[in-house]
């Protein structure tokens, strides 16, 4: 006799649950283990010397200010591509979406050669860039352009969906009631998008900050120039690479702990923003 | 109070066409769009909320024309499917979402009254996503009189709603065309709600008019057989249907008696103890109690009837398989189609 399809579900349960416990779970512990790794290398005495250490300042300085620009360039750049995207249809959009989605499969290495490339003394871009008086060789400008290149695909594709997610009928009714097209959007769509954008401007910034491939040829050793005025200096990425070249295994790991630290600590800080409603893009989700 | 004339409305999305649409909206009428799915009645809505151009024809609002003004200008409330609420928005924010376009020296006191008036006050600080069904068109309707609209144009209103909440929303529609005098029009697949709030009704098929009248014409000149199955009708059949067997004496029978497009009629009564025996023969598909009595599906030839049986009815109660004799009073027949499209006091 046939077992109730309860009891079924039941004698196949613990079996699956075990194979699905321990595949995520080796992924889980592939997440963490470096992690801990990073954490506990150097004895604690190394980490209050690199906190103090100029050096590390000026290189987490930096990698925070030129993601800071990136993100505002992203802002600025990528959400109105996300939104032409999601409610504009024009001939070769799929091409333009192709086009979004390169920086994502190129190698950075390569992308930091071809950048290197455009600027590089003789070229048109050098010439025009100097005039301006933004070089961007060795600058944070440099930092600033790879970042930018790499990252904002994000901040493109997370927009896209995010506008294309805001059911037009809504924005309709706001019509109706008497909105015009341009308070419709910074009243409504605006709005229900952010939290999509929001998510995507994260992405953008925590891969901002993690670049390392094409900012070794831009911008191995950023010198005084634009914004920065510090003493010479690199990011956070490179500074770790060069410590590791070095052989210096425990300030390599000091200072990657110390960055993962205010990189965590930002994130902790959005995410209870957003559940306590003070950042205002989830109301209405967690809302009463 | 405000007097609407659509007056042969034609419009177009991608290569679906709409109209020409002839109606007249005054003050504490409303107006039913009636058709199956694809007819085009979403996209009548639109042209006349100002989302689709109009190709041909025009809106007159108090005779000016409105036909090129842009949606936020037409003064229309317009309710789409899925209501279109603000998911960042409270309830109270919602409400007041058409006072922040402007200055409004007494939004406070106007948003609060409407909240009282359609028992929202309690969940104002809630967002719509915790609300039930009808709580969100409460909402939807408060937000829409807000604006202080000159006309609501509201679809689906009783989508997704169970027959409490419908019978609620069917009395403040009912309020709203009585008391605040607003013209109505609704989309609906609903007959009873229909009937419950309108007076005109309209019938679309692929884009245009089938049949357009009032409550008392739709039940005794459907002439369109979608028009004849909203009114209640459950005998209905189009010319297809009574051509498919030539030789079915009640198809050849009911042929010779219909229109061009068909033929409907209501449950006929069969009697437990007739005078003489009835012309027709059927076996029986389903037994059905309703309040009217008890309701019958015959296969009789190659069509399915609906009959009812006499009240009281004396005899024993019909098996599925079994055979039953029912007369047609030629009488009742409806024949559909002709140039009928318009029928009885319209609006």
């Amino acid at each position: 006799m046939a077992a109730p399809a309860s009891q079924r579900r039941w004698r196949a349960g613990p079996l699956w649950l075990a194979l699905q416990l321990v595949l995520s779970g080796s992924l889980l512990l592939l997440f963490l283990l470096p992690i801990y790794a990073l954490f506990t290398y150097a004895p604690l005495s190394r980490f209050v010397a690199d906190a103090n250490n100029p050096q590390t300042y000026y290189a987490l300085w930096l990698t925070f200010y030129a993601s800071g620009i990136a993100v505002l360039a992203a802002v600025l750049f990528a959400v109105p591509l996300g939104y032409l995207l999601a409610r504009r249809s024009f001939p070769g959009r799929s091409v333009v979406e192709a086009v979004v989605a390169l920086p994502v499969v190129i190698p950075h290495l390569m992308v930091g050669l071809g950048l290197f490339l455009l600027v590089i003394p003789g070229t048109p871009l050098y010439r025009w860039t100097t005039s301006l008086g933004i070089p961007i060789y060795d600058t944070i400008w440099g930092v600033v352009l790879v970042m930018v290149f790499v990252s904002a695909p994000y901040t493109v594709l997370a927009s896209t969906l995010s506008f294309r997610a805001v059911d037009s009928r809504v924005l309709e009714a706001a019509r109706s009631l008497g909105a015009g097209p341009a308070t419709v959007f910074v009243m409504v769509t605006m709005p229900l998008a952010l939290r999509g954008i929001v998510a995507g401007l994260l992405l953008t910034w925590a891969r901002a900050v993690s670049e390392i491939g094409g900012i070794l040829i831009l911008a191995y050793a950023v010198y005084p120039g634009g914004p920065y005025n510090g003493p010479v200096t690199s990011t956070i990425s490179v500074y770790v690479y060069d410590l590791f070249q070095l052989g210096d295994l425990a300030d390599a790991a000091a200072v990657s702990s110390i960055f993962l630290l205010i990189a965590f600590a930002l994130f902790l800080l959005v995410r209870l923003g957003e559940r306590s409603g003070w950042l205002p893009w989830r109301r209405g989700e967690l809302g009463p | 109070m405000t007097e609407w004339h659509v007056e042969g409305v034609e419009s177009r999305l991608d290569h679906f066409r709409l109209g020409p649409i002839d109606l007249e909206l005054r003050p504490g009428r409303a107006v039913a769009i009636l058709g199956s799915s694809g007819a085009g009645k979403t996209t009548l809505l639109r042209t006349l909320a100002g989302f689709l151009p109009v190709r041909r024809g025009r809106i007159v609002r108090d005779g000016v024309d409105i036909t090129d003004w842009q949606p936020e200008e037409r003064g229309l409330g317009y309710v789409p499917q899925g209501l279109g609420l603000f998911a960042h928005r409270t309830v109270e924010r919602n409400v007041r979402f058409p006072m922040e376009l402007g200055y409004t020296p007494d939004a406070n006191a106007r948003t609060a009254a409407l909240l009282e008036r359609f028992h929202l006050t309690p969940l104002r600080h809630r967002y719509p996503a915790r609300l039930s069904g009808g709580e969100l068109q409460r909402v939807a309707l408060a937000r829409a009189l807000a604006a202080d609209p000159e006309l609501i144009v509201w679809d689906e209103p009783w989508q997704a709603l169970d027959v409490q909440a419908r019978h609620e929303l069917g009395l403040v529609l009912q309020e709203l065309r009585e008391t605040d005098r607003v013209p109505v029009v609704v989309v609906t697949h609903d007959p009873s709600l229909a009937f419950s709030i309108a007076d005109t009704f309209l019938v679309l098929d692929q884009g245009t008019v089938r049949w357009q009248g009032d409550a008392a014409a739709l039940i005794d000149h459907p002439t369109d057989p979608f028009a004849a199955r909203f009114a209640g009708y459950e005998n209905v059949y189009v010319r297809t249907d009574l051509e498919v067997d030539r030789t079915d004496p009640l198809a050849l029978w009911l042929s010779d008696r219909a229109g061009d497009r068909g033929v409907a009629f209501a449950r006929p009564v069969v009697a437990a103890t007739p005078h003489d025996p009835p012309p027709w023969e059927g076996t029986v598909q389903t037994v059905r109690p309703t309040p009217e009595g008890v309701a019958v599906r015959l296969h009789a030839g190659g069509l399915l009837v609906a009959v009812q049986l006499e009240r009281p009815w004396t005899g024993p109660l019909p098996t599925v398989g079994g055979r039953l004799r029912f007369r047609i009073d030629e009488t009742t027949l409806h024949p559909l189609g002709g140039n009928l499209s318009r029928v009885g006091r319209g609006t």
